[in-house]
């Protein structure tokens, strides 16, 4: 088994640029993998999560959201934990992350609203890699896993 | 250097603290290296940059050893079976990593001169492979210009690692030969006399891999000393063999038994020239339009990257050399 590296350090976001920390005690996860700020990512795992494999190292959008609850990780469920897809802008390969701490909850909406916006495209690519992604249907589910009950926030801010 | 032509000329088989045990005409002579040339080729060796050799100097490379096992050496022969080397002819080939005196200047450390060709040696399981040791292995022999062939030890226990055929294809992919063997039920050992015969090889590998014990199958009568991996769960080796020594063969070709290396770093080897040492990356270095200066890693449209992500080179590989490259 080849070893998997036990940490990884802070980085400079490739998208907006902001230096984030991968303290534990900031992010609440072990493996920072996005920025809190934009919720860009990189391509950096291939087969497993933290494997850091990939030779891609392009950047990673955030599509939209899914859930995410015990082993079967791509199946949706309504009182799982809330995903974010990051979608690879060069070789349009997928994968769920899980949503730290302090990322910011504005644009995990703003990421969820814009995925709305092209809901069947995204659907289909999505469930290609069988990722089942949220709907207009799950605003309530995604507002109270952000916010612990529904309340509709204006956006502001554009991914 | 010292020329004198009727000294006579050996091998040197084995050294221990200043000692050099050199193999001449079926004979043994236990030498020592003459105090003028250990100074001739010591400050080279240390330093080649150096013009000034102060006393400080002198203390901080006093574990440079400028005579390495394999070397070709003139002797004057003192009687009573003891001598004195008084001159290192040029080597042919030398496999090399930088010594570790904590610290100190990083120095070389001649592991074997002369060899024709290196054998990293590795465990099915007890102790489980290091995939990227092996690597450093192979990229230290690519830059000595060495052929390697890849043995994997204990294939007895087989069963133990379910993903050893994935990992060993990669390398035949690549070129390098792999033998399956196994000291214990003798599985392979003929093919590995094959790959021996006349040539100067040099085992190099983790402690308790099995470097000593694969010496005493191919070569019953050495009767060298082995021990069990530990007991413990992770099969550690006790580093059994302390020293270099080479070995004659039986069947034509010789042999270099090394302590267990569980660190390995590259000697003089240029960041630039690292992706060539990966011969399956060679053929893509300076494709893109960053051309020699291309690092490989986050460069748009990089050959290398895309080749990785296209299955001609293995993730596994190109994670190596992203980790080696950091290192120099």
């Amino acid at each position: 088994m080849r070893p998997r590296l036990a940490s990884f350090g802070d980085f400079r976001c490739a998208h907006c640029g902001v230096i984030v920390s991968c303290a534990h005690l900031i992010s609440g996860v072990n493996n920072r993998n996005h920025c809190p700020y934009c919720l860009w990512s990189c391509h950096l795992d291939l087969y497993a999560a933290g494997d850091r494999l990939s030779a891609c190292k392009a950047p990673m959008k955030p599509i939209g959201l899914t859930m995410k609850k015990g082993r079967n990780k791509y199946q949706r469920e309504a009182r799982g934990e809330l995903m974010l897809i990051h979608g690879c802008i060069e070789c349009k390969t997928l994968s769920i992350n899980r949503i730290a701490a302090d990322d910011d909850a504005e644009t995990v909406i703003s990421v969820f609203q814009e995925s709305l916006t092209h809901g069947h495209e995204l659907h289909t690519i999505c469930m290609q890699s069988g990722i089942v992604p949220l709907n207009a249907e799950d605003r309530e589910i995604v507002y109270t896993q952000l916010y612990g009950r529904y309340v509709e926030v204006p956006v502001i801010i554009s991914v | 250097m010292n020329t004198n032509e009727e000294d006579g000329l050996g091998v040197v088989f084995r050294k221990t603290l200043g000692h050099y045990t050199v193999h001449t005409g079926g004979r043994e002579l236990d030498c020592v290296l003459s105090s003028l040339i250990h100074k001739q080729l010591i400050y080279p060796t240390a330093d080649p940059t150096s013009l000034r050799h102060t006393v400080r100097d002198v203390r901080e490379i006093e574990h440079v050893d400028p005579v390495a096992v394999g070397d070709h050496v003139r002797y004057v022969e003192a009687g009573d079976g003891r001598g004195m080397i008084t001159d290192v002819l040029p080597r042919r080939t030398k496999l090399s990593r930088p010594a570790t005196v904590p610290g100190q200047r990083v120095f070389e450390q001649v592991i074997v001169s002369n060899a024709d060709q290196v054998l990293p040696v590795f465990s099915v399981a007890d102790p489980t492979p290091k995939w990227g040791l092996l690597d450093r292995y192979l990229v230290s022999a690519e830059a000595a210009e060495l052929p390697s062939v890849i043995v994997i030890n204990k294939c007895d226990l087989a069963d133990r690692n379910p993903r050893l055929d994935e990992e060993i294809e990669i390398y035949r992919r690549i070129g390098y030969p792999v033998l399956l063997v196994s000291a214990v039920t003798g599985e392979g050992i003929e093919e590995l006399k094959q790959a021996l015969q006349g040539r100067l090889s040099v085992l190099v590998g983790k402690s308790g891999v099995g470097k000593t014990s694969l010496l005493n199958a191919l070569q019953p009568g050495l009767g060298l000393r082995v021990k069990a991996v530990g007991a413990g769960k992770l099969g550690k080796g006790r580093h059994t063999t302390t020293h270099l020594e080479m070995f004659e063969l039986e069947f034509s070709g010789a042999l270099v038994d090394t302590p267990g290396m569980r660190e390995f770093g590259l000697w003089e080897i240029a960041r630039e020239e690292l992706a060539y040492l990966f011969p399956e990356m060679a053929e893509y270095v300076g494709q893109c339009k960053f051309g020699l200066s291309c690092r490989h890693d986050q460069e748009p449209g990089c050959a290398v990257r895309k080749a990785v992500m296209a299955g001609a080179i293995s993730p596994y590989r190109y994670q190596s050399y992203m980790r080696l490259r950091e290192e120099l």
